[in-house]
This record gives C-alpha cells, structure tokens and sequence, in this order.
C-alpha cells in the first residue's frame, strides 16, 4: 500500500480505509471477515491465532474503498489492544453473537472504549451475528436503516444443522463450551429491536448478519464505505487535517518511500560531495 | 476466561520497549510459543508515546511508583493560562491530537533498522517523514539569516540571536553568503574527505582519541565559527573539547552519507504517530500475527512480595530446562526463555535469590534532561522546502552549541555547558495538531539545572523566528532519563549455571538523538540464541496469504 498508488480501478478515486473489528471471542469476527474477503464460511473454525491483517476492495459508484481491516482476533483477551490497532481507524465493526446476551455487553464496552480512545470521526457499525440461527422474525421488525430486517426474514433455522449442539459449532468455535439451550431451534437471546435501539442511541450503524449464509455480510461494508466522510478520505486516515486535496494516503507530500530509489541511488550520488 | 499458565511457552518477553518489540518480529515467524508481557497498561516501555491525557496517568504513576532505578524522574508538566481567543492552533487541542514520544529519534538513511522494516513487511504499517535542515543557534553578530525574520527587526534587538543553517552540501556551500572563499574552501575540502576518512588514516589516526575541535583547526584550518556547525552533525551531547576525533569523524560521517538515500535532501526520517512507539507497536502487531499472546498491564514479580506459593524444583515437574516466572496477578507460568530490560527482570532476579547470590548492580548511570514543548505554530521557517521530488519535511534539528548558552548567576565560571539539541517536529508527524509544533529538547546535565538550559533554548529559539503571532508554549513536559550504563549486552551468566543461559537481558536503551544500529545487535543475537539451528534469515519474511488479497469484492 506504500507505492501502488494508481494502480487501482480505472478512473475512480480509490482510497484506504482502516478497519479495526472488535467483540468477544467466538461471536465469528473471522468468519466474518472471511466471508467478505474470500466468500468463503468454514464450520468449525479453529480459534483465530493471533491477529490477521485483509484487505479488500469495495466498489462505490463513485469511488472505490479498500478496506485494511485488522482482525484483532484474541489479543483482546488479555487487555492487551495496542493504540493503534485502533488508532487513526477509520471504521470499525464490533460484533456480537445474536445467541449470547452477554457478547452485546462486551460488544457495548468496545464501542464505549472506540468513543474514547479512537479517532473522533470512526465510523462504528455493531453486527449481531449468528442471524442464522434465530428461528424466525421474532420480536422485532421495525429495524429498518440498517437492514438488519433482512436478517430475520431471510434467517435460516438451527435446524439445518440437526439438533442445537451442532448449532453451537457454527461461528468461530473459538474457546469450545458455549452453552446454548437451542430452544426449539431459536437459539436468539439478544432481540434485534434492544440492540437497534442502542446503536440509535449511540449513532452506529447496525446490521444483523450470517456470516455462514453470507447474509448482509457484503451489505456491512458496503454501508461502512458509504458512511465514511469525504473528508476522511483525503488526509491520512482523516487525522491531523493535511493540505492536501489530491486523493488517497498515498499522495501525502511529506511521506518518504522507502523501497523506492533505494538502489537508484547510491551513496556516492546522494552524498554531500 | 482462559489462563496463561496452561501453556508451556518457549518465549516470555517483558516489556514492550522498541527492542523486546522488535525480538518479537522476528520470532513472529518461527513458531515459538511466544508469551509477550508489559507491566504498563500502554506499548513502547521507554519508547512509548503519550497524548496529554496518558501523559499526566504517567507522571502520577511515574511519582506513586517505588521501583528503584527507574528509567524517568523528576516529571512534571507545566500548562500555561490559555487565552480564550484566536486560531485554533493557538489553543491546545483535545488530548488526542498529541502523540509525544519520550524518546524521540532520528533515524539515518543508512540505519540497518529500515532494511529490516522492508524486509519483514511492517514498513507498510508505516509512514516514515523526512527530517530536513539543521540549524545551529548563534547568539553572536553577524549576516543575518535567521529564516523568516527581517533584518532590521534582528538588529533592533541585540540580545537576539540568530539559526544558521548547516550547510547539507557542496551547493549550500556555495551558495552561503555568510562564508567567505578560505571557509568556503576548508569546509569543502573537509566534506571531501570525510566521505572517504577510512580510507585515509593518515590524516586523522594520530588525532583519533583527541578533541576533534583541535583536529579540525590543524588539519583542515577550520575558522572557529564554521566548527559549530560540523560538530552538530556529531549529535555528541558532550562538549566539544571531549569529543574525539574518531566519535566525531565516524558520527559526521553517518549524517552525510545517509543524505539522498530515500530522496534529495535529507538524510534522516522519522516514523509518524510517535517515533519509535509506533515501530513498537506495528511489530508487536507482527508478533501477534504470527501467534504471540500479548498480556498488558502485567509484569514480573518476585513471588515472595505476594504470597505466592514458591515454587520448588522437584525434578519430576519441571523439566531441566524450564523456568518458572510470577506473573502479576500470582499466575506462575513455564518458559524456556525469559528475555527483557535489567528493570523488568528485577522480580526474577529477587525470586532466585535465596539460592542465588544477589546479581551485581551492574554499575553508574549517565543522566539527560528533557523536555517537550507544544508551541502554537507550526514553525514554517525551519522546514524549507529541500529540493525538487523531495518530502515535505516534518523534522529539523535544532542546536544550542556548547557556550551558546549561559547559566548566570551561582554557575562555575570555568565550566563548560554541553550543548542542547532540540528535535522539531511539524504537525505533519502526527504528534500534534496541524498549525503547531513539538520540540523535544534535551542536555546531558543531570541537575536542575539542565532543565534551565532546555528552559532557556526553547525561548531562545522562538524568539530567533519572529513568527506571527507570535508562538507561544501551550503545554510542556520535563523529566529526567537515567541510563545505567553497561559495558557490553550479555546474557546474566553468574546465576543457577543450568538455566541462565536462557535468561536474556537487553541493555538500556541511550538517551541518543539518533536511532543506534547496535540495538538490533542486541535483538539478532537473542533471536540466534533462541531459534539456534533454526535461525533463518533476519527478519526476511514472505508475504503472509492475505495480505494484499485483491479480488472484486463480491457485493
């Protein structure tokens, strides 16, 4: 991302977004990921191994987003998220599992921590994941900006899968023992309309989605590279408020490549003498 | 919520300074079972990078504190009365628009460190700055070229001094009306041998340990005005008449080579977002990605100092080549290895204590006053532009020679004032709003009275460049940095003969205004020693699978 300015789609302004993704673990932040970048849902996935770094590309009609999208992936676990895992982030997705009541507390904590360590502009959009296994449109129906309504009329039953031990394996499977009653296939225990009328409250964006379906998965990002400022986009990482107006990061005046002319110019050339 | 000590790891690493950081890079790839450790709540140990907020959580923690030989004291931050009027920029901001590194660092073209950001990939994490023109402060009369200020106004005050600007090449040289053609000529042919000096040991071997001052007189018939200037470029914070010819020879010749490297102009970059922490921070990242489990807010400690059970080696549950070591919270945890600062390892030490002798102190240390202003001006006139195709500057030096200064009243007459060296950096960096400055400002003076000296150079310098308005201090911090001085890196080897071995030690990083290449000695052989056989290449790594994945995104 140093020196490829350019090389992105045709005439559209491409910019980077850095996307930083929180929640507690085993609410499927990697899978969600996954399916984004590679379209791809892996049942019983291994606990993410330390944190990961993605990229992909998300085209708007008028410019295209390249989201960075950092994977915390466990390192929350022990308090140990550095600055600037979330630094200079211009989004970030926090999610829950629709499943666990206690994921959207801890959820509600990340958001509370964004609001206070992160860039003053971030973007924040909270997921409840896991849509797949809330049997049916339940308690809510009045969700309507972030589409999560989607969610529920769309949602495929636990019982796909068999009986609601094999539910518990869907998502990330990170940390084994998450006990779930299945509930006669609903295994929900966090209504959609509690947690919309949160992310109201606290101005998120706010999606319910399954990222074993891949329902409103792409939608998620494409709502967050809609929601970024303008402005954000044409200083670095929308922080310090730079002169420049000529596009992406990569056009910072001040910054200094350091791959590029490392050979062309050797000592003698670049010395005082 | 999942313990630590379920895991056998091979690396425990305490602290989170640039050198533990790096380690962790570059084992971030071999497998180990790494468990990376910080008894601070933030990343960078004597690296870190504070805003306003963290700053004022560290010097409450910093006073509470009981440690011995802490790397920082005698802090305190000084915050002028605010006008309520004006700019944006003459007010200080939000706490978060600040990122003021406590150990700020230039870093040479030429430093091996960047080769090795490349080559293991973190350096897309970054954004490096170019620091541009040094300046050297003249307090006495002569052509004015103080950047930005008008003649007359320069002659109307006497007591003002003036920054010449240090000549970065044989045009700038030329083209400096202020030397005449014998200066002009010494400094050229200087310059011209400097390039080359090894190769010529008969011009400076017998002046090697002597006062590099009197060299330049002999050798190159230096005139006395034009020595100030070269000497900065040594960055020594010794006064001239101490340091020697080969320090100084080697040390000018580190700056001049390295400009041009990464474009015209400049020689040194700076990392953006807080210096060396933001390194830190991007290589632990790395050390997480390859599987490091990081654990802030905890550290070391000695068991006894917290009821712990001790723990006693029966032979039948520790392996030979296992160490135990406390954590914080009373968690006991197994490791091959233990590798950290002198002052992380402390508590390890205390806990072998009763079967081991008392590891020796390991000698004096040298102490640095500093200080970090934020100034309400982005200090234009110190970062002209450098050329055509170059980086905007974020950086200038700025230098106070020794006896440019003075300390009056109650000060021995006879003795010599080192010098002050002030970083400046624009907004640009990161570490404070665009429209003012950070100046880091330090003196090799372990009193008080160093920080009369940085006190006294920060208003010396804004008053050289008649800004308007004029800039004003909107915040400052100062504290002293104690480095304890150490002969060489070495792992503890007079401990229990079968583990110390596994016991690595780094040593302290120096106060230095430049990035030091030996730190990454210090970081190769612990990684050599660690990975032995398995050592590869340092820190050559591949592409991870999906990173730079570019598929059409599948909306």
């Amino acid at each position: 991302m140093v020196a490829d300015s350019g090389a992105a789609s045709g005439p559209k302004p491409s910019s980077s977004v850095k996307l930083v993704l929180l929640g507690e673990a085993a609410v499927g932040k990697s899978s969600l990921v996954m399916r984004f970048v590679n379209n791809d849902f892996q049942e019983n996935k291994e606990p993410t191994i330390g944190a990961a770094f993605l990229t992909q590309k998300c085209n708007l009609p008028t410019r295209t987003i390249k989201f960075e999208i950092w994977d915390t992936a466990g390192q929350e676990r022990f308090a140990s998220l550095a600055p600037m895992y979330y630094r200079n982030a211009q989004a970030a997705l926090v999610v829950y599992d629709i499943t666990k009541a206690a994921s959207l507390t801890k959820a509600q904590h990340w958001v509370a921590e964004l609001q206070r360590q992160a860039s003053p502009g971030i973007v924040i959009a909270l997921v409840g994941n896991k849509s797949d296994l809330a049997a049916s449109p339940n308690n809510s129906g009045s969700s309507s900006s972030g589409g999560s309504g989607g969610a529920l009329s769309d949602a495929s039953t636990a019982g796909d899968d068999g009986d609601a031990a094999s539910s518990t394996a869907v998502g990330d499977g990170d940390d084994g023992d998450e006990d779930e009653e299945g509930e006669g296939g609903d295994a929900r225990k966090v209504a959609t309309k509690v947690a919309k009328a949160y992310a109201d409250e606290e101005g998120l964006l706010f999606f319910e989605t399954s990222a074993k379906t891949g329902l409103n998965v792409a939608e998620v990002f494409t709502a967050i590279a809609n929601a970024i400022p303008e402005t954000s986009l044409k200083g670095p990482r929308g922080v310090g408020g730079q002169t420049h107006l000529g596009g992406g990061r990569q056009e910072d005046a001040a910054r200094v490549n350091l791959t590029g002319g490392r050979d062309a110019a050797g000592p003698k050339e670049g010395c005082a003498c | 919520m999942e313990t630590l000590n379920d895991t056998d790891w091979d690396v425990l690493i305490v602290g989170t300074g640039l050198k533990q950081s790096l380690l962790a890079l570059a084992l971030s790839r071999s497998g180990k079972r790494v468990l990376h450790i910080d008894k601070n709540h933030y990343y960078g140990g004597a690296e870190a990078a504070f805003s306003l907020q963290e700053a004022e959580d560290w010097l409450k923690k910093v006073a509470e504190d009981i440690i011995l030989n802490q790397t920082y004291t005698n802090i305190s931050i000084l915050q002028p009365s605010q006008e309520h009027s004006g700019t944006d920029a003459s007010k200080l901001s939000f706490s978060r628009a600040y990122n003021l590194s406590l150990s700020p660092q230039i870093i040479y073209a030429r430093s091996s460190l960047l080769p090795i950001l490349v080559s293991s990939k973190v350096h897309r994490q970054l954004d490096f700055l170019a620091v541009g023109s040094w300046w050297v402060y003249s307090a006495k009369d002569g052509p004015n070229d103080t950047p930005g200020s008008e003649p007359s106004a320069d002659r109307a005050n006497s007591s003002q001094g003036k920054l010449v600007k240090v000549p970065s090449g044989r045009e700038d040289i030329f083209a400096d009306p202020s030397l005449d053609f014998k200066a002009k000529r010494a400094l050229v042919k200087f310059l011209r041998f400097i390039v080359e000096f090894e190769d010529q040991p008969e011009v400076w071997e017998e002046h090697r340990e002597k006062p590099f001052p009197v060299f330049l007189s002999e050798q190159f018939n230096f005139p006395a005005a034009l020595q100030d200037p070269v000497i900065s470029l040594t960055l020594s914070p010794s006064v001239p008449s101490r340091i020697t010819t080969e320090f100084a020879l080697r040390r000018i010749a580190r700056h001049l080579r390295s400009i041009g490297m990464f474009g015209p102009g400049f020689g040194s970059v700076v990392p953006k977002w807080g210096g060396l922490s933001e390194i830190s921070q991007v290589a632990c990242r790395a050390g997480a990605v390859g599987g490091a489990v990081y654990v802030l807010g905890k550290g070391l400690v000695n068991p006894e100092s917290i009821n712990a059970p001790k723990y006693r080696p029966t032979g039948d549950t520790q392996k030979p080549s296992e160490l135990k070591a406390y954590l914080q919270d009373g968690e006991a945890i197994t490791t091959r290895w233990i590798v950290g600062l002198r002052n992380d390892l402390e508590p390890f030490y205390a806990q072998q204590h009763s079967n081991l002798e008392k590891h020796p102190d390991p000698g004096n240390s040298s102490t640095v006053c500093k200080s970090i202003t934020i100034v309400s001006s982005a200090l234009e006139p110190l970062f002209p532009a450098l050329a055509e195709g170059a980086p905007q500057p974020a950086g200038a030096v700025v230098v106070f020679p020794s006896g440019s200064l003075a300390l009056g009243e109650g000060s021995d007459q006879g003795e010599e004032i080192p010098p002050v060296y002030l970083l400046i950096h624009s907004g640009d960096t990161g570490e404070c709003p665009t429209g003012q400055s950070v100046l880091y400002a330090s003196v090799a003076l372990g009193n008080e009275r160093g920080f009369v000296l940085l006190e006294q150079a920060v208003k010396l310098l804004l008053r050289a460049i008649n800004t308007e308005p004029t800039s004003t201090i909107l915040w400052s911090l100062r504290y002293k940095q104690h480095t304890r001085i150490r002969p060489h890196w070495q792992s503890v080897s007079r401990e229990n003969p079968s583990t110390s071995r596994q016991i690595l030690e780094f040593s302290p990083s120096p106060p230095d205004l430049a990035f030091d290449d030996s730190t990454l000695d210090e970081v190769k052989e612990s990684w050599q020693k660690i990975l032995g056989d398995e050592a590869g290449e340092f820190m050559v790594f591949d592409d991870r699978e999906g990173m730079g994945t570019d598929l059409d995104d599948n909306e």
